[in-house]
Parts: structure tokens; sequence; C-alpha cells
């Protein structure tokens, strides 16, 4: 295995280029090149990462006056499928008090900008995991993860919902802000993590 | 020295952590236990995890986003 000749690498654990077979010379030249790899393969450290995602937030206020989020779209997503199927979602409390902006004339998702960061989050993550040569089309395991994900979503989009946001309108956008909402978001997501974990260690796996 | 695979195909984190570890708790010292993933988070907790705990192991790309992680009991 070529294990022994990836020397050079910090952190040792990253996928090898598999040399040994022949077809794949060409492509695992120029994958396995240094700068590449740091780029494209390999995953950033948390410290450019946070940079990174700082210097995007701040392009993003100054775009568009308002931080990152991603669960409100959401809400409005499943507002308009559910209108789309003959629903009426715009007298719900949630729209009429807490996001008018959802019942303003003429909004949609061109005008909403969490919905296009939130399209070009999947598209961004397709064209990393391309460029890594990391896509794959994953098979479902089993019902039983299938029901987890369908029960997990929902409880995670019902707590997004009561808590204004996820960990991204609320700890990364909402802690710098100086909200309040974003300490107890932070205070109850720990709680509701360590209590998942159990339950997750206990009946999942 | 026996050899045991741990299919997690399909599996996120943290999952296939926790059942590497199980699994591996179940051979003898010596056994080897090969951990089949294709969540590339799991590429980094796994080997952090038994580079922790003293066991040795080895990572082999078998495919486009899919490995395989060959981890020896140590102890």
């Amino acid at each position: 295995m070529p294990l022994a000749s990836e020397e050079a690498v910090a952190h040792d654990v990253r996928p090898i280029a598999a040399p040994d077979i022949a077809n794949d010379n060409d492509r695992a030249r120029w994958r396995d090149h240094e700068t590449y790899k740091a780029l494209f393969v390999n995953p950033w450290t948390y410290m450019t990462g946070a940079v990174v995602l700082a210097l995007l937030n701040i392009a993003l206020v100054a775009a568009t006056g308002k931080g990152w989020g991603v669960t409100t779209s959401l809400a409005y997503w499943g507002a308009w499928i559910w209108q789309a199927v003959g629903g009426d979602p715009h007298q719900w409390a949630y729209f009429a008090e807490v996001k008018p902006a959802f019942n303003a004339p003429g909004f949609n998702l061109l005008k909403d900008a969490g919905s296009l960061t939130n399209l070009g989050m999947v598209v961004g993550a397709l064209l990393a995991a391309l460029a890594a040569s990391q896509f794959r089309v994953k098979r479902i395991k089993s019902r039983r993860q299938v029901a987890a994900a369908v029960l997990g979503g929902l409880v995670m989009g019902l707590g997004a919902r009561m808590a204004f946001g996820c960990n991204i309108g609320d700890l990364f956008t909402g802690l710098p802000s100086m909200s309040l909402h974003g300490w107890v978001f932070m205070v109850s997501i720990f709680l509701g993590a360590a209590a998942g974990s159990k339950l997750l260690v206990k009946y999942f796996i | 020295m026996a050899e045991k695979t741990l299919d997690c195909l399909g599996e996120a984190c943290p999952v296939p952590l926790i059942r590497t570890q199980r699994a591996l708790s179940e051979l003898a010292v010596g056994d080897l236990l090969i951990v089949q993933i294709d969540h590339s988070c799991a590429m980094k907790n796994i080997p952090e995890w038994a580079n922790k705990t003293g066991h040795n192991f080895e990572i082999q790309e078998v495919d486009d986003g899919q490995w395989e992680i060959a981890i020896e009991r140590g102890h």
C-alpha cells in the first residue's frame, strides 16, 4: 500500500490517490500535487475556515444588510411548497407577525438572500466534492436511518423556528451581533445535543 | 489473527466511529478490523481516535469518496 510514501502530509490521514491503478495515472498526477490537495482535497484548518467564513459574512452584510442565516429560508421553501399544493400559509401567525417579509407583495425565491445562499451552499458543496474527487451517490442504509432522518429533521425544523434560527443564524450571526437569543441558543443547543447523543448511542446505533 | 469487516457505507458521523469502537472492542488483541466508509468526516475522526487510543491503522481509498480503514487492535 502506498501509505509509506505519503510522508510529507502533516495530518497524514487523508485519502491516498491510488497510483497502483494504471489507468488513473494521469488523474493521480495533478490530484497528488500538494497545492491542489491543500486547496481542494484536504480539509482546511478551523482557523482558515473561520477567517474565510467571517470575510464572506462581512461581504454578505455589506451586500444585503443581513447576516448569514439558513433555516428561515427553509421555512419559506416549505410554505411555498404548501402554497403550490393549495395551502394558504400567508395567514399563519408566524408569517403574519414574525416574518412579515414573506407576505410582502412580489416576494419570491430570487428576492430572498437566504434562499440564494442556501442554493449556493448546495452547489458549492457539490463542486467541492467533485474537485476533491469524492462525489458519490450514497445508498440508504436502512429504514431505521430514514425514520431517524425524517424525525430528526422535523424536530430540528421545529426547534429552529422556535429559536429564530440554527447554528448559523443564532451562533454564527446572532452572537457577533450581540443578540441575547444567540446566547440562549448556545446553552440550549449544548443541552439538546447532549441528550440527543445519549439517545443516538442507545437507540440508533 | 482474525479479520472482520464493518460496513459503515451510507452512515454519517458519529455513527461510523461509535460502531468502530464497539466492533474493535469485541476483537482480540492483534485482530484486524476493516471499516468501510464513504463519509469524509469519518476519515478524520476514526484515525484520530485510533491514534489517541494506540491502535495502528492504514487508510486506503478504494473508490472516489470511499475508503477502507484497517485498524489493528493494539491492546
